[in-house]
């Protein structure tokens, strides 16, 4: 072949219209203005942090307070960390297994009814708009209110302890989960579900045999997701009262222990450390990533 | 060992078939029909409606108008039919279950919930006559396997294993070659000429390839516009014939084409 001629060049359409570039800048500005104007709703500013510093020096390092009289006493601060092991180390440790059992309880109890509702509100398994439109419906009602507001509700109802956080996990969860899976389902690969449908499956027998066979991994990815995300969330639960290591950082916070709250809250990084691995392990093992 | 209900003549009549998507007409009063033991090939360009015919019938569009008839019995617009089976160009088995369970998934249409809520609750008899359909297309070795290991080839012969299980009179097959090589594709074609000639399945398939129609079918059905341009035995469709179907999409695309560097200069 003979080295071929060089085609004219031709002129390249630009890459952005005047117009474009009009509305471009108007958003910039709609941003900014609307960030400034929320700066100053929340007083924040850079000058208060500065000037509170030594707040936040006494938290973490003590206070030498002198009274009246001339006596001096320290109280003490977040460090040095409060490393006692009978009083402090061993049932920081119950409390983190416990905040681990209400994150588990919470995901599992949600299972049943999120797979209802996932299977209700995905187009792949219920052409019945009236019924799928009830479906995401009361998910999003559900899912609007917090795990916390939940934790408090039944906290009134019940009382104190872990139990109440378990409820609140599992209904909030069904919500989340419920969302998440019938978002895969939606996703999933149509054809053998027609397959199916020609050869006159319901469809529950369409669910049962074309879609959750195809999209298990990925919702046994979401449930371990959902597992990591509950265990930090029943930490939150724990400071309004529902039970686990989250109650105690709480209780040392009122109590000025700031040295011993501080041993939780690392206590509180490792578990979610050691949690997040372990869920991203197994989401690798089942194949969902 | 192959049922009783495959020897009863049964025969596929498609009448005045009419469907459009928006203002796109793209079924034009389509009318032909498939007797038992013949294998029709439904030849045309892209757009001319082949496929969609294929899924009217099968309920997964819903005609504007028409009537389907298989074996006496008339169709609901929109609704699948226990006697018609389908297999696909991209094959849509369930990779991750075995070849067995993808052929007995087949029966679903006539098991009631009890027995279909998992695939722990298939009957006994539903898993030996699965597996018979299996022996029928040569793969009964490879039932416990997960489909989605076996070859392109062996994968459309087990979805052709589960239109068996279906108990279906007529068997349609959107370009079921297409996606396979040319090995695979005669062994398919092949399949589906002797499910014709020894079991009486009424067959018609939507084929990209005149060569292939021409060997395999008895007749060959020419589509245009979303209606019948001829209706052959297969030996009198020639290559020119053949050519006439593609030339109208051919000069619409040149048109096209014509009038968008018309639009730029």
């Amino acid at each position: 072949m003979s080295i071929a001629t060089r085609p004219p060049e031709q002129a390249v359409p630009p890459r952005f219209r005047p117009s474009g570039i009009a509305v471009g800048v108007a958003i910039t500005l709609g941003l900014i203005i609307v960030h400034w104007y929320a700066a100053v709703q929340t007083n924040t500013s850079p000058k208060e942090l500065i000037e509170g510093w030594r707040g936040l020096w006494n938290f973490l390092f003590g206070l030498d307070k002198t009274f009246p009289n001339g006596k001096t006493i320290h109280q003490d601060g977040a460090f040095p960390l409060d490393l006692r092991w009978s009083e402090t180390i061993r049932p920081g440790l119950e409390y983190c297994l416990l905040t681990i059992w209400i994150g588990l309880l919470g995901t599992t109890l949600s299972i049943p009814a999120a797979l209802l509702f996932a299977i209700i509100s995905s187009r792949t398994t219920n052409r019945f708009v009236p019924l799928w439109l009830a479906g995401r419906a009361v998910m999003s009602v559900l899912r609007a209110i917090p795990e916390t507001v939940y934790a408090l509700m039944f906290i009134a109802a019940v009382g104190f302890g872990a139990f109440p956080g378990v409820i609140a996990l599992a209904i909030h969860n069904v919500a989340v989960m419920g969302k998440l899976w019938s978002e895969s389902m939606d996703e999933v690969d149509q054809g053998p579900v027609e397959a199916l449908r020609v050869a006159g499956a319901s469809p529950v027998q369409t669910a049962a045999h074309a879609v959750l066979p195809a999209v298990m991994p990925s919702l046994l990815g979401l449930l371990l997701y959902r597992f990591d995300t509950n265990v930090r969330s029943s930490v939150i639960l724990g400071t309004v009262g529902a039970g686990g290591i989250g109650f105690f950082i709480k209780t040392e916070v009122d109590s000025f222990h700031f040295d011993t709250m501080m041993t939780y809250v690392c206590m509180v990084i490792v578990l979610i450390i050691v949690i997040d691995l372990f869920s991203a392990w197994l989401r690798r093992k089942v194949g969902a990533v | 060992m192959r049922a009783d209900h495959l020897s009863a003549a049964a025969t596929l009549r498609v009448d005045g078939l009419r469907k459009a998507f928006g203002e796109k007409t793209v079924l034009d009063g389509l009318t032909f029909d498939v007797s038992s033991g013949e294998v029709v090939s439904l030849l045309g360009a892209n757009g001319s409606g082949k496929s969609t015919s294929l899924r009217c019938v099968v309920g997964l569009e819903r005609p504007d108008a028409g009537t389907i008839v298989v074996d006496g019995v008339t169709g609901k617009p929109g609704e699948a039919m226990p006697t018609v089976a389908m297999v696909f160009q991209k094959i849509h088995l369930v990779p991750r279950r075995s070849v067995l369970d993808n052929v007995c998934a087949g029966a679903l249409g006539r098991l009631g919930l009890s027995r279909s809520w998992s695939v722990l609750a298939f009957p006994r008899e539903l898993q030996e006559e699965a597996m018979a359909c299996l022996d029928r297309v040569g793969l009964a070795d490879r039932a416990r396997e997960k489909a989605g290991r076996l070859s392109g080839g062996q994968q459309q012969r087990v979805a052709v294993a589960r239109a068996l299980c279906q108990r279906a009179k007529v068997l349609l097959a959107d370009e079921p070659v297409s996606a396979l090589d040319p090995a695979a594709s005669e062994q398919v074609m092949n399949l589906l000429r002797s499910l014709a000639d020894d079991d009486g399945l009424a067959v018609a398939a939507v084929l990209h390839q005149p060569d292939l129609a021409r060997r395999f079918s008895d007749r060959i059905l020419g589509l245009a516009g979303g209606s019948l341009v001829f209706d052959s035995p297969a030996a009198e469709v020639d290559d020119d014939t053949v050519a006439g179907l593609y030339r109208p999409a051919l000069e619409a695309l040149e048109a096209a084409e014509a009038a968008r560097t018309k639009e730029f200069a």
